[in-house]
């Protein structure tokens, strides 16, 4: 029987995964697809809740309605990032976050 | 008639000086009316008060001002009685006379409106003050009274000396002021209340302990001799000559320096509860009596002898305080209120005329101002205590308070030792002032005004100086003639004319005091003592056969001490030079040391230091960054979940 | 086991391996394409739990846009080093940071006590007594009670497109003037 928790689970990984992405990748691009991930694990857990939530009919659309706001902001962030990073590329030559080191002392 | 209408009186002019401060540029003469008005209106409050007090007798009124809860209450209140109707006549009175005299007499000056607004703000305090039936209350006033004071002296403030003179005068009263009011919180601590009738009940009967009654009645009269320029405090009243001369004839003559006077005319009773304070206050009143008309002696410019002579008659009444006469005190403060008002306004003309402050300049005044010269002549004669002008009575019934009193024989030596001195001082005075031929003796150079005086109208030129002076306007004029012939008949009022009135001194006191009689051989020996000083004089600066020639250099040493105010302003001088100066060094060095280096530049280089160690955190890659914030998340949700 | 629990196990596994597979190649555009695989999977999780809706959105906007986007991404900004030292220095921690959170995250949704029901088991049981499909109550909601919320977010995916125009545009406004 599928239950609440197995997408819970689910979720949890994906976001471990994606989070270990954000953290270990030297490539913004990559950074940026590892936030991605971590994106759909929560939507993965908004999705898991709406369906079993023990709701009233009418409010269990909102676990979807709110995934669809989180896959909007995420489009636009997505679009804006990858804007900044071609940006990054034409000026510097790189798009490793490990050689954009200006904000040090 | 309703006395409880009193309020208004300090009302009508707080509301003058606001006006004209705020609307005053749009007012014709700088809103100068609108202050005369108002005092005229606080002289007709204090009639329909006095009527109502006659009618119906002693009474306080007051409104609540706030309440700290069951710890005190707070109040505004009048209190009428003989003794603060007499003084809210006197105010009033004189702030009214003086303010039309000041109508002529400041015409021509650029602050013209402002003058009026500090005038009214000052009249206002000063009846606030005789009004008032809590301490606070009277507190509060009193220190407006002294920002009047400060504010009126220091009217030319672009003269450095009138500044230096209206900073000393508020410097050295506040010295007194904060006595008072340590004095007042400690009376509060130990009745509970502020209110004054109540402050005296709560002694009369013994609920507050001797040591902390005298503690608090000697700091409260620290604030009186402060205000009353007695000594060792008594050095701002002659630097406060440098103000305007109507100012001098309203502050120095008739109300803020009898403030103090008064002060302890009211808490009287306190007091003469308190163990070995009255003594003190006579001994205090006599020495302030001895030196302010010992230094009048030498003094050449006029305010000056003025002023000195107005220590010393302060000093005569908390003599008669320490007497324990408060009759006799109110009584002197009125006639020497009237008669000094009169001189000081005298004086003015005097020099409105002349241009000249030095008195052995002045000439041809008795040909040329006969009218000011008789008044001057007449107010300086009640003062000397010549029958049967004011000062003369007043004078006898302070010396009558001294013999009846608890106080010794020695004080009324001493104090008969004072009466010759003003006699002396008021024959010099007049004598050289009214001489036909000016005097400028041995030693001119001093004459030339070190001492400064008011010079503000004219420094003297030598043509002017021999011009022969013509009488002043009739604005002028007119104050003066009312305040002399005040000042000369109101010892009318010492002795008990009617059946309810019985002198007074037994009036003012509500009948505590005895009514006013002649002790014979006092007087005899008082008026014998005044007329032969008097003579005296003459023989010296007049028929120039003074048989006492050869003593003038056995007390020229004197003469210097005397020149040089007994060293006082010196010895003051050398404490702040040294003593405060010093204080405020090392003041300064803490300062600077400890609360600035470590306490303010400390936490500077701390935060220095912090960032330096700190900024390495800085790596500049972001995935450092991302790492702090997985870290952080992770820690709070850690956190959150142990804790809940 | 039902055919239910089975779908999702799959689908599930898919997501997984492939997430594991965008993080942990040392090649981007597989890593590009992997991610297009685990999106996919995702959008058959939503199937799974009869979110159809969003399982279309899926693979609309993620699988379609965003993928390409990103494989666009990759390529527009490929130097020559496209295999070495994809990874940086803090990579140990980044695992025992992630492996952390995993614990963390599914302890708590094994603690959480949130009153669930039985899943839909098919189309029609997902709606509300009265018949209607899930889209149906999607719709309405989306454009009655959230009509504000979603038209503030079109607008935030106007000003984002126009950001990132003027981002990418050559040179300054000022040079072209």
């Amino acid at each position: 029987m599928l239950e609440l928790v197995h997408l819970q689970v689910l979720s949890a990984a994906l976001f471990s995964i994606g989070l270990y992405g954000v953290l270990a990748r030297r490539s913004a691009v990559l950074v940026l697809i590892s936030i991605e991930l971590m994106l759909n694990a929560v939507n993965v857990n908004l999705i898991g809740l709406g369906a079993f939530a023990d709701r009233p009919a009418e409010s269990r659309v909102f676990g979807q309605i709110l995934a669809i706001f989180v896959i909007t902001i995420s489009a636009a962030e997505l679009g804006l990032a990858f804007a900044i990073i071609l940006k990054l590329f034409r000026s510097r030559g790189s798009v490793n976050t490990d050689e954009l080191n200006l904000m040090k002392w | 008639m309703n006395a409880s209408l009193a309020f208004l009186a300090p009302a009508l002019p707080a509301c003058a000086f606001f006006v004209i401060v705020l609307f005053g540029r749009w007012l014709p003469r700088g809103g100068a009316p609108v202050a005369i008005a108002a005092t005229a209106g606080a002289f007709v409050v204090f009639v329909i008060t006095l009527l109502g007090m006659l009618s119906d007798g002693a009474s306080a009124h007051s409104i609540r001002w706030f309440e700290v809860q069951g710890q005190a209450t707070f109040t505004w209140g009048t209190v009428i009685d003989p003794l603060s109707v007499v003084m809210l006549g006197l105010v009033a009175f004189v702030a009214l006379l003086i303010q039309v005299y000041s109508w002529s007499y400041m015409r021509e000056e650029r602050r013209f409106g402002w003058y009026f607004a500090v005038h009214s703000l000052f009249a206002a305090a000063m009846m606030a003050l005789v009004l008032a039936d809590n301490l606070i209350l009277m507190y509060l006033a009193w220190e407006l009274v002294g920002l009047g004071s400060y504010l009126l002296i220091g009217y030319w403030w672009e003269k450095r000396s009138a500044a230096e003179a209206a900073k000393k005068a508020f410097v050295t009263t506040r010295i007194g002021d904060v006595g008072l009011l340590i004095g007042i919180i400690l009376l509060f601590k130990a009745t509970g209340t502020f209110s004054i009738s109540g402050v005296i009940s709560a002694v009369e009967t013994s609920q507050v302990t001797q040591p902390t009654l005298n503690w608090s009645l000697i700091l409260i009269f620290l604030g009186a001799m402060g205000k009353s320029a007695q000594v060792p405090l008594h050095v701002w009243l002659p630097d406060a000559m440098e103000g305007p001369t109507p100012v001098s004839a309203l502050i120095h003559a008739a109300t803020m320096v009898a403030a103090g006077v008064y002060l302890v005319a009211r808490l009287f009773p306190i007091f003469d509860a308190g163990s070995g304070i009255l003594p003190m206050i006579a001994v205090v009143g006599l020495l302030t009596a001895l030196v302010g008309a010992a230094m009048a002696l030498v003094q050449t410019d006029l305010k000056r002898v003025l002023a000195y002579s107005t220590v010393s008659h302060l000093g005569f009444m908390m003599l008669a305080l320490g007497a324990g006469s408060v009759g006799a005190a109110m009584f002197h403060l009125l006639a020497h209120a009237f008669a000094k008002a009169a001189l000081f306004l005298g004086a003015g003309a005097f020099t409105h005329s002349t241009h000249q402050t030095d008195i052995r300049r002045m000439t041809g005044l008795l040909r040329g101002m006969r009218l000011t010269s008789i008044a001057f002549i007449a107010s300086a004669l009640s003062l000397a205590g010549i029958p049967p002008l004011a000062g003369f009575f007043s004078k006898d019934e302070i010396l009558l308070a001294i013999l009846d009193g608890h106080l010794g024989v020695v004080f009324l030596v001493f104090a008969l030792i004072a009466v010759v001195l003003s006699a002396l001082y008021t024959g010099r005075l007049l004598f050289v002032l009214f001489s036909s031929r000016p005097f400028v003796p041995e030693g001119d150079k001093a004459a030339r005004g070190r001492e400064g005086g008011a010079k503000a109208h004219a420094e003297p030129t030598p043509g002017e100086s021999h011009a022969v002076p013509h009488e002043a306007p009739l604005l002028l004029l007119l104050p003066i003639l009312i305040l002399a012939v005040l000042g000369a008949v109101a010892g009318l009022l010492a002795f008990g004319w009617t059946g309810s009135y019985s002198g007074f001194g037994a009036y003012i006191t509500l009948g505590h005091d005895k009514g006013f009689h002649i002790e014979p051989w006092l007087t005899a020996l008082a008026f014998l003592l005044v007329a032969v000083a008097l003579l005296q004089t003459w023989r010296s600066y007049i028929s120039q056969s003074d048989p006492l020639r050869s003593a003038t250099a056995v007390l020229a040493p004197a003469r210097r001490l005397l020149e040089r105010k007994l060293y006082f302003d010196t010895v003051y001088q050398w404490i702040v030079d040294r003593v405060v100066v010093t204080a405020a060094q090392v003041v300064g060095l803490v300062d600077r040391a400890v609360v600035n280096d470590k306490g303010i530049e400390g936490q500077g280089i701390l935060v220095r230091y912090a960032g330096a160690a700190m900024r390495y955190l800085q790596t500049g890659m972001v995935y450092n960054y991302a790492l702090g914030l997985a870290l952080g998340a992770f820690f709070v949700a850690v956190v959150w979940w142990i804790l809940s | 086991m039902t055919i239910q629990l089975l779908a999702f196990y799959a689908a599930a596994a898919v997501a997984i391996v492939g997430a594991m597979g965008v993080v942990l190649v040392p090649n981007v555009v597989v890593a590009g394409i992997l991610l297009l695989a685990t999106l996919l999977a995702i959008a058959g999780v939503f199937l799974v739990v009869f979110a159809e809706f969003l399982a279309l959105t899926q693979v609309l906007i993620y699988g379609g846009a965003v993928t390409i986007v990103t494989l666009f991404a990759i390529m527009l900004t490929r130097t020559g080093e496209l295999r070495v030292h994809l990874d940086n220095r803090q990579k140990p921690l980044a695992a025992l940071v992630a492996l952390g959170a995993f614990v963390l995250l599914s302890a708590a949704f094994l603690a959480s006590e949130i009153p669930t029901r039985a899943a839909a088991t098919s189309v029609a049981t997902v709606g509300s007594a009265g018949g209607s499909t899930g889209f149906e109550y999607l719709g309405e909601a989306l454009f009655t009670r959230w009509a504000v919320p979603f038209e503030i977010a079109s607008l935030v995916l106007l000003v984002a497109l126009i950001g990132a125009v003027i981002l990418t545009r050559n040179g300054t406004p000022r040079d072209r003037a």
